[in-house]
């Protein structure tokens, strides 16, 4: 059962001080006067998009790896001995087996690395994998062309901690996710609103490792969150 | 932390601020870094004003309608299984934070940055109850762990101290043995702060922007804190200024860009999160129950008014970053934890004049600041507004400044009055000039205590535009 | 073309005559009628920006008034010039007077922002032998938005050696009232501007505002350095 406490008392004083009466009626949104956000990268090609995302990538600390189909599952291992092996946490995500990916970690796992697969079943323990983890891997839900974005939407299987956690993030990107700008991605989420049906309770944006500067304004590469991250885009189309 | 800071009077903190040298060094530099980064990726858009423009026109609309937007968030919110509390003022949110706190009988608490529970004094309420709080953004926690020094900008709070200062700190405190290098450092806080963020029963937020037609709210981060204290804890409290909401998620787009960019020169921070109420059927980390706190504490009595704009800052220290006074005398000179331009704005309207009535003062109005701001806030235009309150309907000027300015105005509208001051001038200027430092009556020897006057030699215009006069006329006959 | 001249206080009261003397023979030089209404006074600025806006409305119709018959108004500031663009504001509830103030607004230009804008002169024929640096005054930047018109006539002096002032969009400290209410600051403002000044290693410092002028200049003069400080308008008026 949930509670909204003191709200007409709160809104009703808002409106007063406003000099009307409260908005019941929904309000509609103004015709903004300006639209800059569609002049970025308007009409750029898929090609010209992973230009612009693999050099704003070179500003964010993190290094990126384009493949082709038929090189991926090499790729694919490379990355991760760059990222020190060990120990993996994956998504639960039939992205996986769609792009021979989990192939690819039965190997790793046959070679001794820790590969573990977010499962809700497994509850909290899942968490402890993460935290164990030396990579966490995930695939990328919209991608970014701006700001070395990829846009990751939580669910079953799809564990927030997983890009988080692990001390290193390997994110997987087919090249037909990626769109100019934060813009085409918060307007994909804004339909899923407008449905009216339940959001993803956690919709992520990252843009590389963690980082700080927070002492002396000097930028620290990882601090609470990874602290080496790796974009493996794959040519899908 | 509560909005105030500082018992001190202002011109005391401003001498103090003046003396710390390596204060004002970091300032210089951060202030040349942080105005660089931003001038960059602002002008690479190539357009940064219509940006603006739209930013501005996004803040206006939703301030206008912001009963609506707030009831449409909050249904959002319930509807997805969290609750809501709406706050009129600190001591009602602190109550109903102890209250979710002791019915979840928790211990530990982990807190990602957050401007308004410093403004309420939430820590010290929870500590009252036998809690620990931890801060989780490093800036914070650095000035956590020196026995709560206040912050000294919006964004990077701790930028008053140096590396050395800091590993003093963790080394008394924390028992550290490593160098001042900030990488050392921050691994010491990742390490120290991961069992923390492990075990705590309740993660605390703020809220960067709450978005209404969907019930969310996004944080903007680029350590991963925040995202750290919203997926292990199992209760989440969000705490918000009732002003810091989007209509949909198209806008929040169009905030979070300038925010980023305005803040800290990056098209976006690390992190951007979307959370939405609680963790859903099937999700494992993410919090089970979800609570948003939504906190007037002033700022409904100042919608409706000219100060309205102020309600549209977006807390990107844009306008600190610019502004010279803050340069030479620091964040703590304003006595609270809104210090720059927008402090200076915001704060007497939070806390009254009492103990602010200088702020507004503390501007040679350059109107740096509302260049700066990305969401168009007419910054140096509020603290002559300000000024003027305090003189027309608060009466806290100075009866000997009434006096000089009423006379002021009689003489500049009378010109026969105006002309013989004209007149008296160029001796009355000679013979303070001569007197030198300190000399003359009043604000003049505020004057002259560090400058000289100009010396007047020769004719004055008007007696050199009469002379010329009469001669052409002369030469015309 | 008539123009009438808009000297300000300062070059009235406390400057001697020579920037309002360079300011008109600029002007006639490049075929203005030139007109110093006799009664004017001061802006109203430091009442203004003190908050004292009943007192700054006496100002402003006073100078609405006298300054109505002019077909131009060209005054030697971009401070005061932007005052004179503000006295709308306090007549927002007063649409005569709104008007009025209104209509001061659009014919009043700062010297330089006349000489490049309207008249679309950006050679005076000016001669000028030194190394000099220019102080981009805040309210003329910023709030008038002049910002080329200084620079592209300053090009066009002979013998002019250029150099640009560090941190230059900076406030010199000055602020009117400002600068004695928060001395202390406006200490440390000054003392960074000048600062700036002497890295250029130039032997005049160059601005359009008496009001800044008057603050870096009694600066330098206090801490004796051998810095001369003149307004544009001298400069622009130079001749060998």
């Amino acid at each position: 059962m949930t509670t909204i406490y003191n709200k007409d008392k709160f809104l009703n004083r808002i409106a007063d001080q406003l000099g009307r009466k409260r908005r019941t009626e929904p309000v509609t949104l103004p015709e903004w006067k300006k639209l800059p956000q569609y002049e970025v990268f308007k009409d750029y090609t898929q090609d010209q998009l992973l230009d612009e995302f693999t050099n704003h990538c070179k500003n964010i600390h993190t290094s990126v790896v384009v493949t082709k189909r038929e090189t991926l599952k090499e790729s694919f291992h490379e990355a991760i001995k760059d990222l020190g092996g060990e120990s993996i946490v994956t998504w639960d995500d039939e992205r996986f087996s769609t792009f021979g990916l989990s192939e690819a970690l039965q190997e790793q796992s046959d070679n001794g690395v820790d590969v573990h697969v977010w499962k809700s079943e497994l509850g909290d323990h899942n968490i402890k994998k993460a935290e164990k983890a030396n990579i966490g891997i995930t695939f990328s839900d919209i991608t970014l062309a701006e700001s070395g974005t990829v846009v990751l939407f939580s669910g079953e299987g799809k564990g927030r901690s997983v890009s988080l956690l692990p001390r290193t993030y390997l994110a997987i990107i087919p090249k037909s996710t990626l769109v100019p700008r934060m813009t085409q991605a918060t307007e994909k989420i804004h339909e899923m609103a407008k449905e009216n049906g339940r959001m993803p309770s956690c919709v992520n944006f990252i843009s590389g490792p963690s980082n700080s500067a927070d002492i002396e304004l000097r930028l620290v590469v990882g601090v609470h969150g990874p602290i080496q991250v790796t974009y493996l885009v794959i040519e899908d189309e | 932390m509560s909005i105030k800071i500082s018992e001190d009077k202002f011109f005391e903190r401003v001498d103090k601020g003046i003396n710390n040298s390596f204060m004002r060094k970091a300032v210089v530099e951060a202030q040349g870094r942080l105005e660089g980064r931003k001038t960059q990726t602002t002008e690479e858009l190539g357009n940064w004003e219509e940006w603006r423009e739209l930013s501005e026109e996004i803040r206006q609309h939703t301030l206008e309608n912001l009963d609506y937007y707030l009831d449409q968030f909050v249904e959002n919110v319930a509807k997805q299984g969290g609750h809501v509390f709406f706050a009129e003022d600190a001591a009602e949110a602190n109550e109903y934070i102890k209250s979710v706190v002791h019915k979840k009988k928790a211990k530990k608490i982990i807190k990602s940055k957050s401007m308004v529970t410093e403004e309420i004094s939430m820590n010290e309420a929870l500590e009252s109850i036998g809690c620990t709080v931890i801060e989780s953004d490093l800036g914070e926690w650095i000035l956590q762990l020196d026995d709560h020094d206040p912050p000294s900008h919006i964004v990077v709070p701790a930028l008053h101290k140096n590396k050395e200062q800091i590993r003093d700190t963790f080394v008394e405190k924390r028992k550290y043995s490593k160098s001042a290098d900030p990488n050392e450092l921050a691994q010491f806080a990742r390490e120290q702060l991961r069992p923390d963020f492990l075990e705590a029963e309740v993660g605390i937020t703020g809220c960067n922007f709450a978005v209404a037609e969907s019930g969310s709210i996004s944080l903007v981060t680029n350590e991963g804190n925040a995202r750290l204290a919203t997926s292990l804890p199992k209760t989440q409290i969000t705490v918000m200024g009732m002003e810091r909401i989007v209509p949909t998620w198209k806008e929040l787009d169009i905030l979070v860009t300038m925010l980023c960019r305005s803040a800290v020169g990056q098209k976006l921070t690390s992190y951007i999160t979307g959370l939405t109420a609680t963790k859903e059927e099937g999700d494992v980390d993410g919090p089970e129950e979800f609570h948003v706190v939504i906190v007037d504490n002033g700022r409904s009595k100042i919608l409706g008014t000219k100060f309205q704009s102020a309600l549209q800052c977006i807390r990107c220290a844009a306008c600190i970053n610019v502004c010279p006074v803050y340069r030479h005398v620091g964040g703590h000179s304003y006595g609270s934890i809104y210090p720059g331009p927008i402090g200076a704005v915001l704060t007497p309207l939070l806390e009254g004049y009492d103990d602010y009535k200088e702020l507004p003062y503390a501007s040679s109005l350059c109107a740096a600041c509302t260049d700066a701001c990305p969401v168009k806030i007419p910054l140096h235009e509020l603290l002559v507004e300000h000024r003027r309150v305090i003189v027309e309907q608060e009466g806290k000027t100075s009866f000997g400044e009434k006096l000089a300015m009423k006379g002021f105005a009689f003489g500049m509208s009378n010109p026969s009055l105006y002309s013989i001051g004209t007149k008296a001038a160029p001796s009355m200027i000679n013979s303070i000039a001569k007197g030198g430092e300190g000399s003359g009556p009043g604000p003049v020897k505020l004057w002259t205590g560090i400058r000289d006057l100009p010396t007047r030699t020769g004719d004055s215009f008007r007696e050199w535009f009469d002379k010329r006069n009469s001669n052409k006329e002369g030469d015309e006959s | 073309m008539k123009v009438s001249l808009f000297l300000t206080c300062l070059a009235d009261v406390v400057y001697p005559a020579s920037v309002g003397r360079s300011t008109v023979e600029i002007l006639e030089r490049l075929g203005c009628e030139v007109d110093f209404p006799k009664k004017q006074t001061c802006c109203g600025q430091p009442a203004f920006n003190s908050g004292f806006h009943r007192e700054a409305k006496d100002v402003a119709k006073h100078m609405i008034t006298t300054f109505e018959h002019a077909e131009y108004v060209v005054s030697p500031s971009g401070s005061c010039t932007t005052m004179l663009h503000e006295y709308e504001k306090l007549f927002e509830d007063d649409q005569v007077w709104l008007d009025k103030a209104k209509a001061l607004a659009n014919k009043s230009y700062e010297l330089t922002q006349f000489i490049v804008d309207v008249l679309k002169i950006e050679d005076v024929g000016a001669e000028f032998y030194g190394n000099v640096t220019y102080h981009t005054s805040c309210h003329m930047t910023r709030l008038l938005g002049v910002q080329e018109a200084p620079m592209k006539l300053l090009k066009n002096v002979k013998g002019l050696t250029f150099t640009e002032l560090p941190n230059k969009q900076q406030c010199c400290g000055f602020g009117g009232t400002f600068s004695v209410k928060m001395m202390p600051i406006s200490e440390q403002m000054v003392d960074e501007k000048v600062q700036h000044i002497e890295e250029t290693k130039a032997e005049v410092l160059i601005g359009a505002d008496l009001g800044c002028l008057m603050n870096i200049g009694g600066r330098i003069d206090r801490k004796g350095k051998p810095i001369k400080v003149m307004h544009i308008a001298d400069v622009l008026n130079s001749k060998l």
